[in-house]
């Protein structure tokens, strides 16, 4: 009825509208609805601010939100002072290998985070192989638990958040800026203080407020990492794990305090990037500088020891693997018992993570696909709303989105919890910003009027959406839906709240390994997950080359 | 766009003149379907098209940036809009190669888009619209990607194809020279509404007001105060001088336009040509253009003139030198008060 009275230009918006408001107020706002309610009601069920006010009162909440910003705060400042040289380097200097390179620096974003914690304590920790080598020897050793270990793990897996959009902003910078500045005077160093690095300051807050974000709502890490630290995300799980009576009050509490927090720094961010249009119309990337050798043999130590410092957890768990544990401690002998005590276990969980995020990926991308192209393609107030709506699940931890929808959907009109379409779902929701940045980034450069001229020689704007649009796109769209694929393979925030024994993931199985002691089994399934991740990646990686810029 | 009332005949070449921002890319989009009208109709001879869905209306659009499908060949674009029409394969690829040879492609048909020149391009785009044989052609600044003097070579193609095959053609430009070449009628709009709907040479001659006189190239544009007036002629006081022009007004303020190339500044002792009004001026500035050489003139009082010459020579003149400069009345252009912007 109303797609009847409207112009033909704007059902397509409107159903893909309507639809993706449908589903993210069901499976996002709803339970994001829920786990608040929840934080204001008591054990019967009577509305009170009782839950804050007892909240308030323990030292242990100002310690977790202490201890989750500050962790948040230093790993951003840690991996901007990183990246950012990184990129200049990458983008301005002759660095041997420089391909290779690129390629290795975006590789830390689709391995695991909690594996290179693991990793790391495997290596650093109480018993590990770096600390026992090392106390054999008499050196004095600290602990890399708690608050070093965990900012040392983000700066290692999350700098390429700073890195990748950075290098795209420097070439895409036009070439006749830097030179204006040079012909002004200034010298080539003060030009890149003074003229460049201020005109991609926005790229790098883009980079720096993905790594505040990631680092405040990622579970598996401080889990593996904190030990007796505590911070929201971990906090929120146990409580509501822990907690007695049917309203999860205490964890609503937290979980509504970690989304004030990312709803906080998404909001700052977004008020600093729109007072800022810096975008040049680049004619030419600038070249690389003519630099002395010295400069070139410090550049190219620099990002390849970033980069391989960065993939050396990786690469230990990997050889940790195949050796044999006895309980937490490596007898030195290689083999392939750790595998096979995995998968004598059950081989389950390894099918469920492929199904389930085959099945989310592809959900991901159809409902992302739509919304990016009528973002891109239309404006109207519609789209404004859908465009803040799209983004909301980037600002809310995966834990908190677990406890809402086990909250919204335990019992009532719609019981999904127990299954595995509830882990589907809440792929779903998370990547969904992902998939819709995904493909606007690849409509922005295909021009409009490629569709205009196909609907003004007579093909209407449905056959030309899947007739011309989507072919066009579909390098992009399947790139990005690897990408999904693979971050949700090793989704592990959202899962451990939802999962049930049935529907265990690999994560899920890392997890429990970590619980227990058994050393050697977490190291095979790290490494399972490290596999899932990379087989796919390399797989593709002519398609991804082209749009990892487009991503960020 | 506001009270903008067009009739274009069938097989006329109809062009959109005007700036950036006047409105004539959305007025062609509308026609195309790719705008939405708040109010008022648009048809094509007895069919009213208006709240038709773009892709029904078989319009022909020639975009600015050419638009040909990356991912199709050069027959797989021009067959494009066939197939949409569901046309058999076989006279698809007849019709599809008469259309090349018609924009002088043949033999490009397996081509990639990649492969072929932004001239070539738009041969390609212009074949993909003949080809469906439209209702009428949509150009949108069509030529304005390709260098100078392919440009100039282009438009005249546009013109001898659309004539032979007598399609009604609309014509997006911002270039007044192109618009006055290619052209039947050229309608002049400015913030979204009509200047002047006329033949080029009408436009040029006769601007009904003084943004399409200064539009359609370099003029005067002059204010004074009619001093007297016969309802044929009128003496005009522009700061310190009089002028005569052709005009009906009797007394009050007035804006006339004088080309460059109605006005001539005299050798020393030679006459006027009867009927010429004369004035005395300064020499203020040489601009040599190659054929054309521009002279600025002050006039007494500090009004300037530009004055264009076809046969100068360096040492007739001077800058600062006082010279005489005759102009014919008939040739000022005088505006209605309403055309004058307040």
């Amino acid at each position: 009825m109303i797609a009847a009275i409207l112009a033909p230009r704007l059902r397509f918006p409107l159903a893909v509208g309507t639809i993706a408001v449908l589903f993210l107020g069901l499976f996002l706002l709803y339970p994001l609805f829920s786990v608040f309610q929840a934080s204001f009601l008591d054990p019967a069920g009577a509305p009170t601010l009782a839950n804050y006010a007892r909240m308030l009162t323990r030292p242990l909440f100002y310690r977790s939100l202490a201890n989750s910003l500050t962790v948040a705060l230093w790993a951003t400042v840690a991996t901007v002072a990183i990246g950012v040289p990184l990129a200049v380097c990458l983008a301005r200097l002759a660095v041997p290998g420089k391909t290779a390179l690129l390629a290795l620096a975006a590789l830390p974003l689709v391995l695991p985070s909690f594996v290179g914690a693991y990793a790391l304590v495997l290596l650093l920790g109480r018993a590990g192989i770096v600390t026992t080598a090392l106390q054999s020897l008499g050196v004095p050793f600290g602990s890399i638990y708690g608050m070093p270990g965990l900012v040392l793990t983000y700066t290692l897996t999350l700098f390429p958040y700073v890195v990748l959009p950075t290098l795209a902003a420097l070439k895409a910078v036009d070439v006749s800026i830097e030179e204006a500045g040079q012909n002004l005077g200034a010298a080539r160093a003060r030009v890149l203080f003074t003229v460049t690095l201020p005109v991609v300051l926005p790229s790098i807050l883009a980079g720096a407020l993905l790594v505040f974000m990631e680092a405040l709502e990622n579970f598996g890490v401080p889990f593996v990492l904190a030990e007796d630290m505590p911070v929201l995300s971990v906090q929120a799980y146990k409580l509501f794990v822990g907690e007695v009576g049917a309203n999860p009050a205490s964890a609503g509490v937290l979980a509504v305090m970690l989304v004030a927090c990312t709803t906080g720094a998404l909001l700052l961010q977004r008020t600093y990037i729109a007072r800022r249009r810096y975008a040049t119309q680049a004619r030419a990337a600038p070249p690389e500088w003519p630099a002395r050798r010295g400069l070139r043999l410090g550049a190219a130590l620099y990002c390849w020891g970033v980069v391989l410092f960065a993939l050396v957890p990786f690469g230990a768990v990997i050889v940790l693997s195949f050796v044999r544990f006895r309980g937490p401690v490596s007898t030195g002998e290689l083999g392939f018992d750790n595998f096979v005590l995995l998968f004598a276990r059950s081989p389950e969980p390894l099918f469920n993570t492929i199904l389930l995020a085959s099945g989310a990926a592809a959900g991901a991308t159809l409902l992302g696909v739509p919304i990016g192209y009528v973002l891109t393609r239309t404006r109207s107030s519609l789209t404004h709303l859908l465009d803040v709506l799209a983004m909301v699940p980037f600002a809310v931890a995966g834990t908190v989105l677990g406890i809402g929808l086990v909250i919204a959907f335990n019992s009532g009109f719609l019981v999904l919890t127990g299954g595995g379409l509830i882990l589907v779902l809440a792929y779903m929701v998370r990547k969904l910003p992902f998939s819709v940045r995904a493909s606007s980034a690849i409509l922005h450069q295909i021009d409009p009027s490629l569709e205009e001229a196909s609907i003004n020689l007579g093909v209407s704007p449905l056959r030309t959406f899947f007739g011309l649009t989507v072919p066009l796109m579909l390098g992009g769209i399947v790139g990005g839906a690897i990408l999904t694929w693979v971050t949700i393979a090793s989704e592990l925030s959202a899962t451990v709240v939802l999962y049930s024994a049935p529907w265990a993931t690999m994560t899920v199985v890392m997890f429990q390994a970590l619980e227990g002691t058994s050393a050697g089994a977490a190291a095979a399934a790290a490494t399972v997950l490290v596999v899932v991740a990379v087989v796919p990646i390399a797989l593709v990686y002519r398609l991804l080359r082209r749009h990892q810029a487009a991503l960020m | 766009m506001r009270n903008v009332s067009l009739e274009i005949a069938d097989g006329e070449f109809f062009t959109l003149l005007g700036p950036s921002g006047c409105g004539k890319t959305t007025l062609l989009r509308m026609i195309a379907g790719f705008c939405e009208l708040d109010r008022g109709e648009i048809w094509f001879g007895a069919t009213r098209i208006d709240s038709l869905a773009a892709h029904r209306r078989n319009t022909g659009m020639v975009f600015q940036n050419y638009a040909i499908f990356p991912n199709l060949t050069v027959a797989g674009n021009v067959a494009y809009g066939l197939k949409a029409r569901r046309v058999a394969g076989t006279e698809i690829a007849t019709r599809v190669r008469r259309a090349l040879e018609l924009v002088q492609l043949p033999g490009y048909e397996a081509r990639w888009p990649h492969q072929l020149s932004g001239g070539q391009l738009q041969r390609v785009a212009i074949a993909r619209c003949l080809v469906i044989e439209p209702a009428v052609l949509l150009l949108d600044e069509p030529l304005s990607n390709l260098d100078a003097r392919l440009r100039v070579e282009m438009r005249g193609e546009i013109r001898a194809l659309q004539k032979a095959l007598g399609i009604t053609a609309i014509y997006v430009t911002h270039d007044q020279e192109e618009a006055l070449a290619i052209s039947d009628r050229i309608a002049v709009m400015r913030a979204g509404g009509l200047e002047q709907v006329d033949a080029p040479a009408a436009i040029y001659r006769r601007p009904a007001t003084p943004f399409v006189a200064s539009f359609m190239g370099t003029t005067n544009l002059l204010t004074g105060a009619v001093i007297a007036g016969d309802g044929v002629r009128a003496r005009v006081q522009v700061g310190a001088v009089a002028l005569d022009i052709a005009s009906d007004a009797r007394a009050g303020p007035v804006t006339f336009a004088l080309r460059p190339e109605a006005l001539r500044v005299l050798a020393p002792g030679s006459a006027a040509p009867p009927g010429a009004g004369t004035l005395a001026a300064t020499l203020a500035g040489i601009e040599f253009l190659g054929a054309l050489t521009r002279l600025e003139l002050a006039l007494a009082g500090g009004t300037r003139l530009i004055v264009a010459t076809l046969d100068f020579r360096p040492d007739d003149l001077a800058v600062g030198q006082v010279v005489t400069v005759a102009y014919d009345p008939a040739q000022a252009t005088a505006f209605a008060p309403a055309a004058v912007d307040p």
